[in-house]
């Protein structure tokens, strides 16, 4: 059998990777969302 | 006027469907790294597959909703399914995204390189461009309508490409090996195999579905966020 781990190794981190990177993205983008409306309801204030 | 006031939005909720997507990925990369043997002629590479091939489900799964959304959009002018068409784009180019990486791992060590201008390859970096462009598209134009209908044409037109890529190795000469699991005469993998294949594919598609919901969410506040500002 051929030694050829190394590379589903890191095929198996980088989708990994894309995933929580994803996940980490909407994270951010739902706090930008939530301070922004904290901003708006301020302003209305 | 849409009021801010008003108890936020999903976004600051766990969606449990997004922890069921979370087990089920967790149980497919442990079935696939622990309790799956290696194929003999291929050894490790070969468990790539088991994160390759439902990756490229899913993109197809989410161009196509996109797709559906947008044609039914155009018809009904409903934004919900704008937000559909936008989210599930982004997604599929994530999962695209994976399908553009794990595929040269794999190339290396059972083709000898990382990359060939074989037809499913390349229509499958066509696609990603499409994809990208179609979210570039949405970036730039301020209009909600406007922004919605554009995008609806471009999403429609850029899911064309999904049947040439699943049928390019039939197609055309290709490197690309055929189908393993879905042949008529049944899957060329031991059980244990096709287990730990399918369990993949059920649990990227439910994580698929996780994102798609988060996203719709965002696009949602966005959008109540937006209109208070223009009405206020």
């Amino acid at each position: 059998m051929p030694d050829n781990a190394l590379y589903y190794r890191l095929a198996y981190v980088a989708t990994l990777v894309l995933y929580v990177g994803y996940t980490i993205s909407l994270v951010v983008r739902a706090r930008a969302l939530a301070r922004r409306r904290q901003r708006q309801r301020d302003g209305r204030a | 006027m849409t009021d801010v006031s008003s108890p936020p939005p999903a976004t600051r909720r766990i969606d449990p469907v997004a922890l069921v997507a979370l087990v089920a990925v967790a149980s497919a990369y442990g079935r696939a790294i622990w309790f799956t043997p290696p194929e003999a002629t291929q050894g490790f590479a070969q468990k790539i597959l088991y994160v390759h091939a439902p990756a490229a489900w899913v993109a197809f799964l989410a161009f196509g909703v996109t797709a559906l959304a947008g044609a039914f959009w155009l018809f009904l002018k409903d934004q919900r399914l704008d937000r559909l068409a936008e989210s599930s784009a982004e997604v599929g180019v994530i999962f695209t995204t994976a399908v553009l990486v794990t595929g040269p791992l794999w190339g290396k060590p059972v083709w000898g390189t990382w990359w060939t201008w074989d037809a499913r390859l390349t229509l499958t970096l066509f696609l990603w461009f499409i994809y990208v462009g179609y979210l570039v598209l949405r970036g730039v134009i301020p209009g909600r309508e406007q922004r919605a209908r554009y995008a609806a044409v471009v999403g429609i037109l850029g899911a064309l490409l999904i049947p040439f890529i699943h049928l390019s190795v039939y197609l055309f000469r290709t490197l690309h090996p055929l189908p393993v699991v879905a042949r008529p005469e049944g899957p060329a993998m031991p059980a244990v195999m096709v287990t730990t294949f399918f369990l993949a594919f059920f649990a990227f598609t439910l994580l698929y579905v996780a994102f798609v919901r988060a996203r719709i969410a965002l696009a949602v506040e966005r959008d109540t966020l937006d209109d208070a500002a223009v009405g206020g």
